[in-house]
């Protein structure tokens, strides 16, 4: 069965045992770099000193394997900053290591990590603009969320949020005029794709620079949907006030894989075991919604591609809507469930079971009739192999170098996906497959896409069978979870689940009190979109389009 | 088949002197008011309502149906919506350049059916260089579309105009080369001889249309004449998804109207050639010449939205490419085998 | 947060004048019926007709922002398929659009572009918020990024509240809009709007001599204060 992982090569297993990871071999590698431990509920924690960050990152990387920067936190405590590189393997991503890295209170900066993960690059800007922490020697330390002329750091203690705020609003209006943005090459043109454009996706601005049609140069730049979702959650009590969010980070219905996330994370840090029918009804409801989320992720890369509103796009939106409609059946919504509740699911399969066993086994016997139609409308296109073989091709490295995660990564031959290698929930008890595809290009990505419709379909199948078997005396939905919850101060954890998108990881840090001192989110739309310059280096515009609709990004979540 | 052009026909039916200069003139006006007015109602049909029903035909849907016997009425509302719309004047755009490409785009479209014969008498004029005229009208179009890209002032215009003139430029030469192998075989560019011309019959009861003589160059035109329109898989100059709606981004108002007009006009027209030139003219069993007309430039139509529906849009450098490399070479190979089919056969 | 403080009292403007901002609704006055000045029959009927057409037929802008443009695509597609009151067409250009339909949160970053899309629009255009956001800001509203609202920023014809609205609320809002347009009596709402405006023009205070280096002073601004939303 494919869900053993293939084997890897053994040299760079510095302190790898059989029961995890054996972190004294770990400091013995990093010798005096380590200041100090700290114990974090997923991984162990090394403090260092904020000058040697690079040296001991690299030391990490090269030598002990780790080659997934999955995320960096940052945040301000009474006494000092710190910022928080959570590394993981691709190889095995149960082998984690957080390195801490505290900075001054009164200038807080620290030696940046972009060097080593070019993935870090992203994540230290938001670092910077959201908590206010210098990176020495990174890039190209500007804002990325918020505006340029953005006043004060939002996330940092003494933010006052009243304060008003100017924001610019620049043109590049004359097409033919001193508008080139290089100097030596006087034939260039810049053009605004976005914020507003129909191939965006949402609210993404691409800032572009052309030649001729060929794309000179390339930025994404982001922030035109930051709702402040770290903001909110901070703000809201760990039972209920921020379920209702994770819903709206990745809102292309993947509403019950983001509410995963967060239920992980806060279960794992309060201690809270889930029954094990609730699990199962996460598992089937979360690869609903997957279902879907890849569905619409298909039509509207067949928007892109195709080019209008046009049958292809159409059949995804139908053959979502049936899938909308189970989980409406499941949830009473249609987009944000607000489902899962710490400790379980907010409620048993709707009454009378047998029919919606039976309207879920309906939906899975016409999928795979459905899936051929979409194989002969788009994958079997002559012209759409043309467009899409060969172009935004994404190397293993690359991928793993920008921490590129779900079929991104696993587009592009990276065999990383979390249900199997960090299981959770009730996939290891179930029988499906990893789809990897070796291309690496967008037909790559649209095919990992649709054939994870198919194991998501498998999924739930067996879901459907185990909880149709399921003794009645023993469905419990719902574990004992106190009415307030106030995990013990100073905990912290990583923890991820396979989101629509990929790696989707919540950091939480409590204080004792019923709300988290500090929720982090790593987006993996956040990670994926930074590889849009990589693959579109010199393509044609239309093929930065296609390369665009096969990263799959929400903007609700790239932004959050 | 052959008839006495529009006005001669009106002078006969009004009992006027055909003879008189004044006469004629006054004529020709009307009978080109007459065949434009048709046109227009054709293109007023397809625009609003037929474009929407039969896209949602193809995707499952039904479209307008509140507004009159099957949403019919939202022809009326469409089209005096439009026209009372504000008409922004962009600042910066390049006038009157910006106000004479919507009036070419319609307009030139419209001139190519003067030579058209649409059956029962319905045909303006017949010069004998008809095909060589039409082709010449169609790619008049093509100056509009870089006026209106390069006159808006916006960049997305700007790449919608010099997409277009590309492609033209590449589609238009096998669109004439595969014209030319049927002028060989009808041996005129009159277009009643070349009607006239696929009268016989073939094989029974086939007629000899050019379609069924000659399907690779039937098929070449439909493909060449799919890019000369702009529809899918070659509508890279409005490329909605690329580069937001091309030259038409700035326009609004009236003058979106004409450049929407001028689009459908122009798959009409597309349409007329092929039925011409390829499908008979106006010739079909049973009913008038003019229906039969009517009906084979709606067949031309609904492969264009059928098109539209289901085929991907290629890359701009692959349409070249395609254009260039293989559509050119293949319509000389067509010319040539034509010529010396026809050669050794006459 | 600004929501649970009363605002300056600045002037004294009641509620119904603030909301309705300066004169009535002209949206429909043609200059036809400014030379005529009164009502005679035939410009009444015209006046009508002309209500029925904008009401029946409507080109939408293609403009999504958040999770409620996931719901106003299904909208737009084959279950629900708002093409049927003549409104589902799709325009990717602001030029060719006549109703832009507001879908999602507004964030300090998107206001400025949004206005500018919404100043593209050619009159009569109309405004169809959707979705709590775009009313208060909805489940952001205490974010130290959003925009408490649309009407902020320009205004508004039809809310339709939810989060997100289902595809039928939106096309109840579509079709309620419809119908206001075909009896003549569509007025917009605006909430003292963040306007955009030269950054020259600013009231000298401390921000904008700190932001002085980085705007030019003929750069549009748009400036927020945020003590100052309702």
């Amino acid at each position: 069965m494919s869900l053993e992982k293939p084997s890897r090569d053994t040299a760079l297993d510095v302190g790898v045992t059989e029961d995890g990871l054996d972190y004294d071999a770990l400091a013995d590698l990093l010798g005096g770099h380590v200041l100090d431990r700290e114990e974090h509920v997923n991984a162990e924690g090394f403090v260092i000193r904020p000058d040697e960050v690079q040296e001991v990152l690299s030391t990490l990387k090269e030598e002990a394997g780790f080659d997934h920067c999955a995320c960096v936190t940052a945040q301000e405590y009474d006494d000092r900053y710190e910022s928080i590189y959570h590394l993981r393997k691709f190889d095995d991503p149960t082998q984690e290591l957080s390195i801490v890295v505290p900075s001054p209170k009164d200038d807080p900066h620290n030696e940046s990590a972009a060097r080593v993960y070019d993935t870090a690059d992203w994540h230290e800007r938001e670092a910077y603009d959201l908590v206010g922490i210098d990176y020495d020697d990174h890039p190209d330390l500007r804002r990325i969320l918020l505006p340029e002329t953005w006043q004060g750091h939002p996330l940092s203690q003494d933010y006052n949020q009243d304060q008003p705020q100017i924001v610019s609003l620049r043109e590049h209006a004359n097409p033919l005029e001193d508008d080139k943005r290089s100097e030596d090459d006087p034939d260039t043109m810049f053009v605004n794709i976005g914020p507003h454009h129909p191939a965006t996706h949402g609210v993404l601005h691409v800032e572009t620079v052309l030649d001729g049609e060929q794309i000179a140069d390339l930025e994404p730049d982001i922030g035109y949907l930051h709702r402040c979702e770290e903001q909110m959650c901070q703000q809201g009590t760990y039972r209920h006030q921020i379920m209702p969010y994770p819903d709206r980070w990745d809102y292309i219905s993947a509403g019950i894989l983001n509410e995963w996330a967060y239920a992980r994370a806060a279960e794992d840090l309060a201690d809270i075991d889930v029954p094990e029918y609730a699990q199962v009804i996460r598992t089937m409801s979360a690869e609903m919604c997957r279902i879907a989320s890849h569905e619409l992720a298909l039509a509207t890369f067949a928007l892109d591609v195709f080019g209008d509103f046009t049958a292809v796009f159409q059949y995804g939106i139908r053959d979502r809507e049936i899938v909308q409609n189970l989980l409406e059946d499941l949830t009473g919504q249609r987009l944000m469930f607000n489902y899962l509740r710490l400790g379980g699911v907010a409620w048993d399969l709707p009454e009378p079971r047998e029919e919606y066993f039976e309207k879920i086994r309906d939906f899975l016997d016409d999928l795979p009739h459905k899936l051929e139609e979409v194989h002969d409308l788009v994958t079997g296109n002559e012209i759409f192999q043309m467009r899409c073989v060969d172009t935004g091709v994404l190397s293993k490295e690359q991928v793993k170098q920008y921490g590129a995660t779900g079929p991104v990564a696993r587009g592009s031959g990276v065999d990383y996906d979390l249900r199997r290698d960090d299981p959770y929930g009730y996939y290891d008890e179930l029988d499906w497959n990893v789809v990897t595809e070796e291309g690496g290009d967008n037909f790559s990505r649209v095919l990992v896409r649709l054939r994870e419709v198919e194991e998501s379909a498998r999924i739930i199948e067996q879901c459907v069978d185990l909880l149709e078997q399921w003794p009645e005396d023993d469905r419990e939905i719902q574990a004992n979870v106190p009415r307030t919850l106030r995990p013990d101060p100073d905990k912290e954890i990583y923890r991820s689940v396979e989101g629509a998108k990929g790696e989707l990881g919540i950091y939480i840090r409590s204080d004792g009190t019923d709300k988290p001192a500090r929720f982090k989110i790593r987006s993996p739309c956040f990670s994926n979109l930074q590889t849009l310059p990589e693959m579109s280096q010199g393509e044609y515009i239309p093929d930065m389009i296609a390369s665009l609709g096969s990263l799959d990004i929400v903007l609700g979540e790239v932004d959050r | 088949m052959q008839s006495a052009p529009l006005p001669e026909t009106l002078a006969n039916l009004l009992e006027l002197d055909p003879n008189s200069t004044v006469v004629m003139i006054v004529l020709s006006l009307a009978g080109a008011g007459l065949i434009g007015t048709l046109m227009m109602t054709n293109t007023a049909l397809a625009g609003p309502w037929a474009k929407r029903k039969i896209t949602a035909a193809f995707t499952d849907r039904i479209a307008v149906d509140r507004i009159g016997p099957y949403g019919l009425f939202i022809i009326v509302a469409d089209a005096v919506r439009l026209l009372s719309k504000e008409l922004i004047v962009p600042e910066g755009v390049d006038r009157p350049a910006w106000d004479l490409a919507p009036l070419i785009i319609a307009s030139t479209a419209l001139l190519g059916f003067a030579v058209i014969p649409m059956g029962n008498g319905i045909h303006l004029a017949d010069p004998e260089v008809g095909l060589a005229y039409v082709f010449a009208v169609a790619s008049t179009t093509s100056i509009g579309l870089v006026m209106a890209g390069y006159a808006s002032n916006n960049k997305y215009s700007f790449l919608g105009g010099l997409r277009a003139v590309a492609q033209n430029l590449a589609y238009e030469i096998p669109l004439i080369l595969t014209g030319a192998s049927v002028v060989i075989f009808a041996g005129s560019l009159q277009m009643s001889e070349i009607v006239a011309a696929q009268q016989q019959s073939l094989i029974g009861p086939l007629p000899s249309w050019y379609a069924f003589v000659n399907p690779f160059a039937f098929v070449l035109f439909m493909i060449a004449n799919l890019a000369e329109v702009g529809r899918n898989p070659f509508d890279i100059p409005e490329a909605p998804t690329e580069i937001v709606a091309g030259y038409q981004t700035e326009y609004s108002s009236v003058y979106f109207v004409l450049i929407y007009l001028g689009e459908f006009i122009h798959i009409f027209l597309g349409g007329a050639i092929i039925a011409t030139i390829f499908l008979g003219g106006p010739a079909g069993p049973v009913l008038p010449g003019i229906v039969w007309f009517l009906i084979k430039i709606w067949g031309v139509f609904l492969f264009t939205q059928w098109a539209r529906s289901a085929v991907p849009r290629v890359r701009i450098d692959q349409l070249i490419e395609i254009g260039w490399k293989g559509m050119l070479v293949l319509s000389l190979a067509n010319l040539l085998l034509t010529a010396v089919i026809v050669g050794v056969t006459v | 947060m600004s929501s649970d403080q009363t605002p300056p009292a600045v002037e004294d403007v009641s509620t119904q004048e603030a909301r309705m901002g300066d004169g009535a609704d002209d949206r429909f006055n043609s200059t036809l019926r400014e030379a005529f000045g009164s009502t005679p029959f035939i410009l009444t009927k015209f006046d009508k007709f002309m209500n029925w057409v904008r009401g029946s037929s409507m080109f939408m802008l293609q403009f999504g922002i958040a999770c409620c443009s996931i719901e106003m695509i299904h909208t737009y597609a084959i279950k629900h398929d708002l093409d049927r009151f003549g409104s589902g067409v799709p325009r990717a250009s602001p030029r060719q659009a006549d109703v832009i339909i507001v879908p999602g949160t507004i964030v300090s970053k998107f206001a400025p572009r949004m206005k500018r899309v919404y100043d593209q629009m050619p009159e009569p255009k109309f405004v169809v918020s959707m979705g709590s956001c775009t009313i208060s800001g909805g489940p952001f509203q205490e974010g130290y990024n959003v925009i408490k609202g649309a009407e902020e920023i320009i205004p508004v014809d039809i809310h339709v509240p939810g989060c997100p609205p289902r595809p039928e609320a939106l096309i109840y809002g579509v079709a309620k809009l419809q119908e206001r347009i075909a009896e003549g009596e569509s007025s917009p709402v605006t909430v003292k709007p963040y306007e955009l405006e030269q950054f020259g023009d600013l009231e000298q205070d401390e921000l904008v001599d700190k932001l002085a280096s980085e705007i030019d002073e003929e750069d549009l601004v748009m400036r927020y204060n945020w003590n100052d939303s309702p």
